[in-house]
C-alpha cells in the first residue's frame, strides 16, 4: 500500500509538470489521506511515557 | 526577492530528493530494510517536496506552502510517535544510529527544519505570484528548477518500487527482515 502512496504522489508530480494543477492537487489529497489512514493503522502500540 | 525565493524552493525540492537518496543509501549500506513508520516518514518528505515543486511550476503561492506544511505535520506525527516509542531510559531504539542519532530522530529534526524553511520563504515571498497564463509560468520552469523537480520525481518513483519490492501490494511487516519479492525469486 505504501508503494501505491508513493506512486500516486509521483503521478501527482508528473501531472503538475504537465500543467494540470487541479488534478495534481487532487491526487496529492488522495495520497495524503491514504497516508494518514495507513499511519493510523500502525500507531497502535501504547506509548510508555511514565518511567 | 522573487528569484531568490524561487531558488529557495528549488533548493528545498533538491534537498528533499537528497534526503530520500541518503535514506536509500543507508538502507542498503546498513542492510536495514525500512519499517512501515520509516516508510511513512519518507512519504511525508515526498509530500513536503510536492509543495516546493508546485511553487517551481506554477509560481509561489500560499496554497503550495500550505501543502508542504501539511506534509511536514504528517511527518512530525510519524517520526514523533516513533521517537516517543523508544524514549524510555534503557530502550535500545530501532535500527542503527547515524551520527549519534536514530533515523527517526533525524527525521523529526528535518521536519522542524522544513517548517522553519517554509516560514522563512513565506516571509521573503511578499505578494503571491499569479501568472496571467500557464504559458508564462511554464516558460520560467527550466534549468535548475526543472532538474530539481525531476530529481524529486525520480526519488519518489524509486521509493515506490522499493516499497513494492519490500512489502508487496498490501501490508508490510512491523520489522521487515527481507524483501517480499525474494519469496518469489529462485534461491
Amino acid at each position: 500500500m505504501i508503494g501505491l502512496i508513493f506512486l500516486a504522489a509521483a503521478i501527482a508530480m508528473m501531472t503538475a509538470l504537465a500543467g494540470y494543477r487541479g488534478v495534481s492537487i487532487g491526487l496529492f489529497g488522495v495520497s495524503a489521506a491514504v497516508a494518514v489512514l495507513w499511519l493510523d493503522r500502525y500507531m497502535t502500540e501504547p506509548l510508555k511515557l511514565s518511567f | 526577492m522573487g528569484p531568490l525565493v524561487r531558488l529557495g524552493n528549488a533548493a528545498g525540492t533538491a534537498a528533499i530528493a537528497t534526503i530520500l537518496m541518503i535514506a536509500f543509501g543507508l538502507q542498503f549500506g546498513l542492510e536495514e530494510p525500512p519499517c512501515p513508520l520509516c516508510n511513512l516518514q519518507r512519504v511525508a518528505f515526498v509530500l513536503c517536496g510536492f509543495g516546493f515543486l508546485l511553487n517551481l511550476r506554477f509560481g509561489v503561492q500560499p496554497l503550495h506552502y500550505g501543502l508542504t506544511l501539511l506534509g511536514a505535520l504528517f511527518g512530525l506525527v510519524a517520526s514523533g510517535f516513533q521517537a516517543l516509542q523508544y524514549i524510555a531510559p534503557g530502550s535500545a531504539g530501532h535500527g542503527a544510529p547515524v551520527l549519534g542519532l536514530h533515523l527517526y530522530t533525524w527525521s523529526l529534526i528535518l521536519f522542524f527544519a522544513v517548517i522553519a524553511c517554509v516560514a522563512a520563504l513565506m516571509v521573503f515571498s511578499g505578494r503571491p505570484e499569479h501568472h496571467s497564463n500557464d504559458h508564462q509560468s511554464a516558460l520560467r520552469f527550466r534549468g535548475v528548477y526543472r532538474l530539481a523537480a525531476y530529481l524529486l520525481i525520480a526519488a519518489t518513483l524509486a521509493n515506490a518500487a522499493n516499497s513494492f519490492l519490500l512489502c508487496g501490494p498490501v501490508e508490510c511487516s512491523d520489522n521487515p527482515k527481507g524483501y517480499w519479492i525474494s519469496k518469489y525469486l529462485p534461491s
